[in-house]
C-alpha cells in the first residue's frame, strides 16, 4: 500500500516538472484555442444504436471536413481550415438511448456544464422533441438531422432547424404511388392500406400522416398495427395484417424490428402488392445486404444510397472520409442528413460573420444554402425550422440495390409489381 | 378456426423458446436464491458464439447452440466463483446488484467489440422453412427449438430428480449447512447450478440466430420474460416455469391478435400481477 501511495505521488511530481518544462499550466490550450463546441444527441446504445453510431459518424465528417482543408471534397467550406479566421468545430457526445428523458437530461448537461454553444441531434424524434425545447429556452440553435416527425417543425419554435423530410410529406408521397400504380399498372386495383408502425413518437405520428393522406387519396385503412420496438416475436402483428390482407402496406419499423418483421410476413407467407417503408430499416444498407432477396421489392423514401452517385457526384469524396469512421459502411438516407445539417449551420456561422446564436438563427431563415449532399442541391428553411427544399425519391429494393422508381423523371429502372410472392422467389 | 389454431400454435412455440430460457435462471433462484439480472445477456453472448461460428466457419446454429450451451456454462460457472461467491450469506440485493453489473458489463462490452449493428445469419439448415399442417402454417426453426426446449427440460428435471447430483442439489437447496453435515460440496454443487444455468440458455441462444437478428440488446426483453416466467410458475419449480412459460406465450399471442398487437406485453405483464397478487409464491411455488 505504502509502496502504490509513493509511486502515485512520483508519478503526480513527474507530471507536473513536465508541465513546468513545456511551460504548460491547465486550461491553457483551451483558453488561446478558438473552439465552437457542438453537443451531439444520438442514440449510442439501445435498440436503434446502429443508426445512431451512424449519425455521429456524420456528425464527426462534417467536423473534419469544416476543420480542415479538403481540395478534393466538393462541398462548401471544404476548401478553408476552419470558420471566422481560425474557429474549430469541437464535437461533445453523448448517448441519449433513444430515450426522451435521457436525452433531455443531456441537453441540459451539454448547455448548463459544458457550455455548447450549439446542439445536433437526436435521431429519435421522441428524443429530439424534449432535448429541443431545452436549447430553445437557452437559446441555442438546435440542428435536427433525420428525425422524421412533422411535428418537430410545427412549434414555431426560433432555434430548431430540420434538414430532412417529415413523414407528412413522405405519407403524400406514398399515396401518389399508389394512385401512380393503380394508373400505370395492370389489374393493380389498389383500394385498401394496412400500417404497421412502432409505438413511439414517430411511429404514431407517421401513422397519424398515412391516415390523412390515405383517406385524402382515397384509400381505406383497414389494419391498424401499431407495435412495440424490441419484441421478442412480431407474430400477432403479421397476423392481424394477414386477415385484413390490405392491397398495399406503409411500415415506420426501425432496425432489428424491421428484419424480424420480413422474416415473419415470411414465414406466415404472407405479403402484400406494395410496401412502402417511413425512414426506417428498410434504408439501413446492412440489414437490406443481410436479409437478402427477402428484402427485395419493398419500397421506401429515400434520401440518399451510394446507388445515387450519377445525381449526387458530390458524395463520393465525403463519404469515403465517412467510411473511415464506420469500418466501410456507406452513408444511409438518415445518416447523411446529419453531415448536411453541420455543414449548412458552418455556412451559417461564416455568413453572419458572429457566433451569437440569435444573428446565425436569423440568417440560416434569411438564405438559400448550397447543399450538394441534398437530393435538390439546396437547404432553406421555412418558419418553424422545416426544410422546404427537402426531396426524396422512392426506391425499391432490386437484388440489394436501391433502385429509383418514382417520380419516373428520377426513376433508373421498373417498378416490379405486385411483390413477388414468397415461393416465388 | 385455423386462425385461432395458428395463433395458438404460435403462442405455444414462442412459450417452448421463453420455457428454455427461464429454466436457467428457475435453476439457479431455486437451488441459491439468486435471481440473476445478467440472465437476458446470456442469451446474448450465446446468440453472438452461434452467429460468429456461423459466419466464420460455416457451423450452422443446429450444431453451434451446443458450443453456445458450453461457453455460457463456463461464463456461468466463472459468474459464480468470481462474483456471486463473494455475496453468499449479505443481503440478497447485493447479488442483484451485481448481476446488474455483469448484465451491463456484457452488454457494453458487445457494443464495443461488435458495433450495435444488426447481424442476420443467412442459409441456415432450418432457415425459414415452414410446412403446411391442414391449414396451419408450422414454422421449422420454432418446431425443432420447442423440441429442443422439451428435451433439455426433460433431461434437466429428470437429473434433478432422479439422480445423486440432484438429489444433493435439492439437500442444498432446502438447507445448505445440513447438505454440508451430509458431506455435500455444496460449493461445487452452487457453481455447477450456475454453469447448468447458463448452458441451458447458452442452448436457447445459440439457436435463435435461425430466426433471429443479433446485436447488443437482443438479450433484454428475453430476460425480463424469463424472470417472469420463473415468478409466474413459482420460483424453483421446473414444471411451474414451462407451464407458465407455455401460458405467456399463448396469452401473448391471443391477446395481441384478438385485442391489439400493442397490448400483448400489457397482457402478460397484467397476467403477471394477477397471479403475483392471489398467489403470491408462483402457480407451482411452494
Amino acid at each position: 500500500m505504502a509502496y502504490c501511495k509513493s509511486f502515485v505521488k512520483l508519478l503526480f511530481v513527474a507530471a507536473v516538472a513536465v508541465c513546468l518544462a513545456l511551460g504548460v499550466t491547465p486550461g491553457q490550450s483551451m483558453a488561446q484555442e478558438k473552439v465552437i463546441k457542438i453537443g451531439t444527441i444520438f442514440p449510442l446504445t439501445g435498440p436503434v444504436a446502429t443508426a445512431g453510431q451512424r449519425c455521429k459518424a456524420a456528425v464527426e465528417t462534417a467536423a473534419e471536413i469544416i476543420n480542415n482543408k479538403h481540395p478534393n471534397v466538393k462541398v462548401p467550406l471544404a476548401a478553408q481550415a476552419g470558420l471566422l479566421g481560425g474557429y474549430k468545430i469541437v464535437l461533445v457526445h453523448t448517448d441519449s438511448q433513444g430515450k426522451p428523458d435521457v436525452g433531455k437530461a443531456e441537453a441540459e448537461r451539454l448547455i448548463n456544464q459544458e457550455g455548447v454553444w450549439g446542439l445536433i441531434g437526436a435521431y429519435n424524434s421522441a428524443v429530439s422533441m424534449p432535448a429541443s425545447l431545452v436549447a430553445e429556452r437557452a437559446k441555442k440553435i438546435f440542428m435536427c438531422g433525420a428525425s422524421s416527425s412533422a411535428a418537430l417543425t410545427q412549434r414555431d419554435l426560433k432555434f430548431f432547424f430540420r434538414t430532412a423530410s417529415t413523414d407528412e410529406v413522405e405519407s403524400h408521397e406514398f399515396v401518389e404511388v399508389l394512385k401512380w400504380l393503380n394508373k400505370t399498372q395492370k389489374k393493380a386495383n389498389l383500394k385498401t392500406l394496412g400500417i404497421i408502425y412502432e409505438n413511439s413518437v414517430f411511429g404514431k405520428h407517421a401513422a397519424e400522416e398515412a391516415k390523412k393522406a390515405a383517406a385524402k387519396g382515397g384509400f381505406n385503412v383497414v389494419a391498424d398495427v401499431p407495435f412495440n420496438p424490441g419484441a421478442t416475436n412480431l407474430d400477432s402483428e403479421v397476423q392481424t395484417l394477414k386477415s385484413k390482407n390490405p392491397d398495399a402496406l406503409f411500415g415506420a419499423v426501425l432496425g432489428a424490428d424491421y428484419s424480424l418483421m420480413v422474416k415473419t410476413m415470411k414465414k406466415m407467407n404472407w405479403i402484400p402488392k406494395a410496401c412502402l417503408n417511413y425512414c426506417s430499416g428498410y434504408q439501413d444498407p446492412v440489414i437490406a445486404k443481410q436479409l437478402g432477396d427477402d428484402a427485395s421489392y419493398f419500397m421506401g423514401s429515400t434520401g440518399y444510397s451510394p446507388q445515387f452517385a450519377d445525381i449526387m457526384p458530390a458524395v463520393a469524396e465525403v463519404e469515403k472520409i465517412f467510411k473511415t469512421k464506420t469500418g466501410g459502411v456507406p452513408y444511409d438516407s438518415d445518416s447523411i442528413q446529419e453531415t448536411i445539417a453541420l455543414l449548412v449551420l458552418a455556412q451559417a456561422i461564416e455568413k453572419s460573420k458572429s457566433l451569437d446564436p440569435e444573428v446565425v438563427a436569423k440568417t440560416l431563415y434569411a438564405n438559400t444554402w448550397p447543399s450538394p449532399l441534398s437530393l435538390s442541391g439546396k437547404v432553406a428553411f421555412s418558419p418553424g425550422g422545416q426544410n422546404k427544399l427537402a426531396l426524396s425519391i422512392i426506391t425499391q429494393l432490386q437484388g440489394g440495390e436501391y433502385k429509383r422508381v418514382f417520380p419516373r423523371e428520377k426513376a433508373n429502372t421498373k417498378v416490379v409489381f405486385p411483390m413477388k410472392p414468397w415461393d416465388k422467389r | 378456426m385455423d386462425t385461432l389454431l395458428q395463433v395458438l400454435l404460435n403462442g405455444i412455440l414462442n412459450g417452448m423458446l421463453y420455457a428454455l430460457v427461464a429454466l436457467g435462471l428457475c435453476l439457479i433462484w431455486g437451488v441459491m436464491d439468486v435471481i440473476n439480472f445478467a440472465h437476458g445477456e446470456y442469451v446474448m453472448v450465446a446468440m453472438y458464439v452461434s452467429y460468429w461460428l456461423g459466419f466464420l466457419a460455416n457451423v450452422d446454429p443446429l450444431i453451434s447452440t451446443l458450443a453456445g450451451g458450453a461457453l455460457i456454462f463456463i461464463l456461468g460457472a466463472l459468474t459464480y466463483k468470481l462474483i456471486i461467491h463473494y455475496t453468499v450469506g449479505k443481503p440478497p440485493l447485493s447479488a442483484l446488484l451485481a448481476t446488474f453489473g455483469l448484465a451491463m458489463l456484457l452488454k457494453n462490452l458487445c457494443l464495443n467489440r461488435f458495433t450495435p449493428n444488426f447481424r442476420i445469419l443467412s442459409d441456415t439448415w432450418l432457415g425459414d422453412r415452414t410446412f403446411q399442417l391442414g391449414g396451419l402454417i408450422v414454422p421449422l426453426p420454432q418446431l425443432v427449438t420447442a423440441v429442443l426446449a422439451l428435451l433439455v427440460i426433460g433431461l434437466v428435471f429428470y437429473m434433478i430428480r432422479s439422480t445423486r447430483f440432484g438429489w444433493a442439489v435439492q439437500a442444498t437447496a432446502m438447507d445448505r449447512e445440513a447438505a454440508e453435515l451430509m458431506g455435500i460440496n455444496t460449493e461445487r454443487i452452487y457453481i455447477l447450478i450456475f454453469g447448468i444455468g447458463g448452458a441451458t440458455v447458452g442452448i436457447a441462444g445459440g439457436i435463435m440466430p435461425t430466426s433471429l437478428a443479433v446485436h447488443p440488446e437482443v438479450g433484454t426483453m428475453f430476460g425480463l420474460i424469463a424472470f417472469i416466467c420463473v415468478a409466474m410458475g413459482g420460483f424453483g419449480s421446473i414444471p411451474g416455469t414451462l407451464m407458465a412459460a407455455i401460458l405467456v406465450g399463448v396469452v401473448e399471442a391471443l391477446s395481441g391478435y384478438y385485442i391489439a398487437p400493442v397490448f400483448k406485453y400489457v397482457a402478460v405483464f397484467g397476467l403477471y400481477l394477477a397471479v403475483v397478487f392471489l398467489r403470491p409464491k408462483g402457480i407451482f411455488g411452494w
